[in-house]
């Protein structure tokens, strides 16, 4: 949102612009999603060990260890690859699902105080992008998993101002926290007197819609012990009916991203701090989940440790083992014919989530389990899964002449009212399969989808994205 | 990378077990549908249509499928790896068409991811609640082929590529060198034994 003022320019949310603080607030949340998953596709989470062990090993005897050792260390870099790649990506995930629990959250709060939460045509269209709200802006991208992206990660979710010397990427200057803007709303709601629509649809606890945990946010350790990354009582879905839910809710997606108050920050000089969590860096009673950002600094402090011990040993750059040579930014315009329309059929598919997602709060009951369970959760679990892992099969030259593996590009396309959205999925699905018969197999998956209808969205006034 | 593991049918140790006979039972349609080895209610109500009585049945009757929200129809899904804590703690026990939470049959490696059992053999809790069900019923219920449920290298070996779960983080039969994978597998047997 180059250049756009929070809140209309207003410097406070009121009665009035409260819609319109949550709308942004919704978009934040929004925001974040492509720019975790898009790192999260870049990782390899379960390396070839084999591989692994013939690399560093020939590295090994480059660098002259002795032939006896070689073997054990071999072993012992590979797994320490193994575990840090699985467990890179598990933090990721389980980050990414709970920002998507956080803009059920908000968009609940705004279908309770003001009315139909805006979740289609809202994914930032242009990168790098900038927070909706935050002043000044800083840039984020979509980018493959490293230690600047983990710097990114952290300047989202910092618990406070970052540093004027900040973390030396890019050009990010001043930054206001996205817990601070949560507390404006926090205000407006404490200091007056609202009534709630407790009738108009919800995505509510009780019906299976959110997890904690699943296969994908977990790792497993050297000897193979299952590690879970959120914990059972970190957070749900909350049906806000009056100001007790609401603050509730606001209050768990704060804590979640940034940890309590008192949490540890960046370091003064902006870098990151490495030393041993405190309690207030966790988000959960029985301190077992770390806050986001905390999430994100031990992942980078261990990177820098894996970096400074794959240097000592003579070994390459620990990210060249499991981090796909993925561009930054790319867009569906510099892909060849045929991943570009792997690549569209993939966009197609985001979008249709956010169409779904936000006919979730026009329809309730069994209509809108049905379209959660069969329709979200099928095509995140299943097709777009599926698709974005089908990408890191395929190369092209980008742009800039260099050869790069494919990516997901997360951007979202308007559908066309000449036919349904789906029947329009479908129509990309025939022509990337046509293309490319390693997707083949998604055609049923495809076609169970709920049809869910754009009319709604086209009869409402036309929307601008907050990115665009 | 793939994110459906079909995993290599080699042996993870935790005993070879007799291999079925045929024919399928699967198109059966008197038979009941369930999810697993050890969990067949009658005689002859397995894949095989083998097995002398109830809780000793080879493998699933219910169609074999990869993931969450794949099952047919009502108490033919799965479970473990993806859902909440409630599908979890009732494994095969899915109300409807597309509501279990992950693929069938289960692997004995296989953990639950959220609730109660998690960290914990999904296996183990299914013929827990299997046995429960018999004991309401008044039925005798003999021993499974594999007391932990049938192992991941066992199904490879019968459902060939075939077998396969879901998710991006592994194999759960898996080692990296520093761990034996029969004896990770008998841990988590054991440890689910107590609950």
């Amino acid at each position: 949102m180059h250049g756009k003022l929070l809140l209309s320019g207003k410097p406070k949310v009121t009665p009035e612009n409260l819609g319109e603080a949550i709308q942004q607030a919704i978009e934040i949340e929004i925001a974040t999603i492509p720019v975790y998953l898009y790192t999260y596709y870049t990782i390899n989470r379960t390396p070839d060990q084999a591989a692994l062990i013939k690399s560093i090993t020939a590295s090994l005897q480059k660098a002259k260890y002795k032939s006896l050792d070689i073997e054990s260390k071999a072993l012992e870099y590979a797994t320490r690859i193994q575990v840090y790649a699985n467990k890179a990506g598990a933090v990721i995930m389980s980050v990414a699902i709970e920002e998507m629990l956080h803009m059920s959250l908000s968009s609940n709060l705004k279908q309770a105080l003001v009315g139909m939460p805006e979740l289609t045509g809202k994914s930032p269209n242009s990168w790098p992008a900038y927070l909706p709200g935050h002043v000044p802006e800083f840039p984020i991208s979509r980018a493959p998993y490293s230690k600047d992206t983990l710097k990114t990660f952290l300047k989202i979710e910092s618990p406070t101002k970052i540093p004027e010397n900040n973390l030396k990427v890019e050009k990010a200057i001043d930054y206001t926290t996205i817990g601070k803007f949560y507390e404006m709303i926090v205000k407006c709601i404490k200091d007056n007197k609202f009534s709630y629509n407790k009738k108009a649809p919800q995505l509510v606890p009780g019906r299976g819609y959110y997890a904690n945990n699943n296969v994908d946010t977990l790792y497993y350790d050297k000897h193979h012990k299952p590690h879970f990354t959120n914990a059972d009582d970190s957070g749900d879905l909350i049906h806000i009916v009056n100001d007790e839910t609401a603050l509730r809710a606001i209050k768990m997606i704060c804590d979640q991203g940034e940890g309590h108050k008192a949490a540890t920050p960046l370091n003064k000089d902006g870098s990151v701090n490495c030393k041993k969590p405190t309690a207030q860096d966790y988000d959960d009673k029985e301190h077992k989940e770390l806050s986001h950002f905390e999430k994100f600094a031990q992942l980078y402090c261990e990177l820098e440790e894996l970096e400074f011990k794959f240097k000592e040993a003579g070994l390459s750059d620990p990210l060249s083992y499991f981090v796909y040579n993925t561009a930054t930014n790319p867009m569906n315009a510099d892909f060849p014919d045929v991943i570009k329309k792997v690549s569209k059929l993939l966009n197609a598919v985001y979008s249709y989530i956010f169409l779904m997602s936000e006919d979730c709060y026009r329809k309730d009951e069994n209509t809108q389990y049905e379209i959660f369970m069969f329709g979200i959760h099928k095509s995140m679990i299943w097709i777009l899964n599926n698709l974005c892992q089908a990408m890191t099969a395929l190369n092209y030259i980008g742009p800039d002449g260099k050869a790069y593996v494919a990516a997901a590009t997360f951007e979202e396309i308007q559908f066309s009212a000449d036919s349904s959205p789906k029947s329009q999925v479908i129509a990309m699905f025939n022509e990337a399969a046509d293309a490319y018969s390693s997707i083949a197999y998604l055609k049923d998956r495809i076609h169970d989808l709920p049809d869910v209808s754009i009319e709604p969205y086209l009869a409402s006034p036309k929307r601008t994205s907050l990115f665009a | 990378m793939k994110s459906i593991l079909y995993f290599a049918a080699d042996s993870n140790g935790c005993g070879g077990g007799p291999a079925p006979t045929s024919p399928s039972n699967v198109q059966n349609p008197t038979i009941e549908l369930h999810i697993c080895m050890g969990l067949n209610a009658c005689k002859g109500h397995d894949r095989f249509g083998t097995n002398a009585c109830a809780g000793t049945g080879y493998c699933a009757t219910a169609q074999a499928h990869n993931c969450h929200t794949m099952n047919n129809c009502r108490n033919q899904g799965g479970c473990g790896l993806f859902g909440d804590a409630e599908e979890q703690n009732f494994p095969g026990e899915n109300n409807c068409a597309w509501q279990g939470s992950c693929a069938v049959p289960i692997q004995a490696e296989r953990f639950g991811t959220e609730g109660p059992n998690q960290g914990k053999s999904v296996w183990m809790l299914a013929r827990k609640r299997f046995e429960e069900r018999m004991k309401k019923a008044r039925r005798n219920v003999g021993k499974s082929p594999f007391e932990c449920g049938p192992p991941t290298a066992w199904l490879s070996k019968m459902q060939g590529s075939a077998f396969g779960s879901c998710g991006s983080s592994g194999s759960p039969s898996c080692s990296f060198g520093y761990n034996d994978k029969a004896k990770s597998a008998q841990e988590l047997c054991d440890k689910s034994k107590s609950k």
